[in-house]
This record gives C-alpha cells, structure tokens and sequence, in this order.
C-alpha cells in the first residue's frame, strides 16, 4: 500500500480545517480520508486526481454538518453552566464557584448538620463523659486569703543589768585530807574549828570577806500589796440549773406533752417538700414558777423545722418547776422533737 | 448516484445496527475500514459516507456502547472502535431485530399468491 507523504497529509488537514470541521474530528476524518486517498493512489489514480476525488465526497457542507452533528452531541453532555458560559469568559471566576455549587453545598450542609448535632449534644456528651458527683461524696471548699504578714516589731530587749557583785561571805579555808602514815601528818592541816566556823562559810580558802551579813536570808517574797477586797461577781438571783433532784415535768407528764406536741405541731411546708425529716434539740428553761424561758435550739435540722419546734415549746403551759433540797429552781431542760414524715 | 441516495435512506435506519453487527464480528475496526468492510460483502450495494457513519459511531460511543483507543499509524492518529459489555448485548438485540424486520419487509414485498400460501 502506498504511503502519503507528510507534504500530502498536511494538504488534507489544511483543507478539512479550512471547511471548518472541528478539531475533536479532525484526526478521525483525516485519517478517514488519507486510508482514501491511499486506496486511489493504490488504484493508480494521480494524487491530484484522488484529492479531487476526496474533495468531492468530502466537501465543505458534509463537513460543516458533521461538525454541527457532533456538536449536538456534545451539547447533551453539557450542562447549563456550560450553555450559559458558551464563548464567556471562563477564567474569571463565576464559571468554577457554578460548576462546583452542588459539591459546595452538600459539603456545607453536612458540616453544619454535623456542627450543629455536635452543639445540641454536647451538655448530653459532656455529662457522659464526666460522671456526676455522687450524693454522698465530700468536697472541700478551699479559699484562699490574702493573709497581709507584718514583721512583728519586737520590742528591744531590756538591757539586763550585769549581777551586781554579790555579797561575799568570810570563808575559812577547808583543807583537803590526805591520808598519810602518823609521821607524816603536819600538825597545821587541822579542819576549822566550831568558833572559826560561827563567823564564816567553810571555804576552799581563807578569804576575808567583804560583807558584814551573818546571814543569808532569802530575798521575801514581793507579794503585791493589794486591797485585800476580791471584786466578786454579783451572783445571779437565781442559779440555772442542770441537773436538779427532782427533774421539772410537762404538767400531766410525758404522755400529756406528747399530746400537746402532736396536736400543735405542724409540719413545715417547705420541708415536708424537700422531704425533710430528724430531729431538732430545743433547750429551754423552766423557771422555778414554772414557766418556760430562754428557748433555743441547740441542733436543728432546718427547712422551717427548728422555728416550728421553738413556736410549739414557747406555747406550752407552765411546768411543774424542778425541786432541789425541796426548793424549786430554774433548769435549763433539753428537749428532742422528731419531725417524721408519714 | 440515484440509486445510491436511495439505498442510503434505508442505510440510515439501519446503520447502526449494521455497525453494531460488524464490530461485534471484528472486535476492533477503525472508521475506514468499516465503509470498507460494508463495501466489500455488499458489493459496493452498500456504500457508507463518512458523513453519515463517524455521526453514528460517536452516538454510539455516547451511548456507552463502543469504547475507541486512539493508535498512531503512520503518523496518523487512527481511532479504533470496539464493544464493550452492553453493546455486545445491544449488537444482539439490534440484529435480531432487523432480520426480524427484513423477514417482515420480505413477505410485505412479496407477491400476494406468495404470501398467502
């Protein structure tokens, strides 16, 4: 088979350009019509003869309805961003923001979902990951405060004055004994005698005192001259007391308070509410006419119930006062109250 | 040139499923050596343009039913066509029925006394 010279190709593909077909068809169609031209070079045809030929079949208007063919074609792959930007200036910007709208807002959509999900469950996600304190567990409150430290100024201490010479007692100077065979015993080394020692202290040596005391008296006691009047505290008229002989008791005894209890005492509101329930310890004192004083609560359990337990003593009837050595006294009177609830 | 133009508007309706046929006998063809290959068993009864065939193959590949590779050959870039999976089965669909078509077109052609017997 023959082969077409490059010169010949470049003449054909400068033809089909010149018709206008399009570059997509270009090498098909030139290929299409080179195997052609081959075929009726082969035939022996002149190569003038058979572009002629080509020419023919080939001719400008097939040509232009191929292109609009295959146009057409591509056409149905385009989308409308493609018809809207035909011939526009694509580089600038528009053409890519539409082309990649779809795949924007999906992405945006799933993030803000996913931003918006993570918001709404973060309290829920957050308490699962830290647990909850429980009801019984203990936590301390530290606070802390600035403590403002000041060098404390002590006072300089009081020269203290040097001994004064003390006053020196006559010595007589005791010797040390040896002991030594009879005839080498010095008759001089002899002990003091009794009278030496009426005017001096038995001394390691014999000193002529420079003080005229005998006797060496201890200094008296400095006690401080006082008025001799003690400031006593008045006493009170009436001495409270604790523990008495006979206790004071709820006239009608125990049974008749617990009565009296019951029918006045009211569960407060607001710790029946908060389910509230124990014991409040009220103190009171019963006078020694019996009445009821000083009412105060020594341990409550709050939520109302330690106000209601000391308005409930305070309406009680005078006692029958406690009695000690026969004579009624005041007794401070300690009294639980228990707030159960059904 | 008459009765070219005649065989073409019949060629038309058909020409893809000429097409079809053919690659699904030869695999891989390229442009020209289809118009060649439908030239020779016709006789030349059959001569495809390359106006009306490239039209046809690029709609097909549109389709999904051929796949090309582009070969260099002698310098030219040549574009060979073959089936792929469902343009095999369309390839079978389409001659079915076109010959079913033909058989309906011959006994339509046919002398009465001869279609009636």
């Amino acid at each position: 088979m023959k082969r077409l010279q490059e010169n010949k190709i470049e003449l054909l593909s400068n033809y089909l350009k010149k018709s206008g077909l399009s570059a997509e068809l270009l090498p098909e169609i030139l290929d299409h019509l080179a195997c052609e031209a081959e075929e009726r070079l082969w035939d022996g045809d002149s190569f003038e003869h058979a572009f002629s030929g080509i020419v023919e079949t080939a001719d400008p208007e097939t040509l232009h309805v191929l292109s609009v063919e295959h146009n057409h074609l591509l056409a149905m792959e385009k989308t409308l961003n493609d018809i809207v930007f035909e011939g526009r200036n694509k580089s600038y910007g528009a053409y890519q923001l539409r082309k990649g709208y779809n795949s924007t807002m999906q992405r945006s959509l799933l993030l803000g979902v996913t931003f918006f999900l993570l918001i709404m469950l973060l309290p829920n996600l957050y308490a699962r990951l830290v647990p909850e304190p429980e009801k019984d567990d203990i936590g301390f409150q530290v606070e802390l405060i600035t403590v403002d430290v000041k060098p404390e100024v002590t006072p300089p201490p009081v020269p203290v004055e040097p001994p004064k010479a003390e006053p020196q007692p006559n010595t007589v100077k005791s010797p040390s004994f040896d002991v030594l065979p009879d005839n080498m015993v010095v008759e001089e080394a002899t002990p003091p005698t009794v009278d030496d020692l009426e005017h001096a202290l038995p001394g390691e040596k014999t000193i002529e005192g420079n003080s005229d005391m005998m006797d060496i008296v201890p200094p008296a006691a400095e006690a401080p001259a006082g008025k001799g009047k003690a400031v006593e505290a008045e006493a009170p008229k009436e001495e409270t007391f604790l523990v008495v002989e006979q206790a004071p008791a709820y006239l009608g005894g125990n049974a008749a308070m617990a009565e009296f209890l019951r029918k006045n005492l009211k569960y407060p509101s607001q710790a029946s509410r908060a389910n509230i329930q124990g014991r409040v310890f009220v103190s009171f004192i019963v006078g020694s006419d019996g009445k009821i004083e000083d009412v105060k609560t020594l341990k409550g359990i709050g939520f109302g119930c330690d106000e209601e337990a000391e308005r409930v003593i305070k309406l009680m009837p005078n006692w029958k006062a406690g009695r000690q050595s026969g004579n009624p006294v005041r007794v401070r009177f300690n009294l639980p109250i228990v707030f159960q609830l059904d | 040139m008459d009765t070219n133009t005649t065989s073409n508007e019949y060629v038309r309706g058909t020409l893809k499923t000429i097409v079809l046929n053919l690659l699904a006998e030869e695999k891989r063809m390229y442009g020209y050596e289809i118009t060649q290959e439908v030239k020779e068993r016709t006789g030349g009864a059959i001569a495809l343009t390359f106006g009306a065939l490239y039209p046809v193959l690029h709609k097909l590949e549109q389709e999904g039913l051929l796949v090309t590779e582009s070969v260099e050959v002698d310098g030219r870039l040549r574009k060979y066509y073959s089936l792929t999976t469902p343009g095999n089965e369309a390839a079978r669909v389409k001659t079915d029925d076109l010959e079913r078509f033909v058989d309906a077109i011959r006994l339509l052609l046919a002398p009465k006394s001869l279609a009636t017997e």
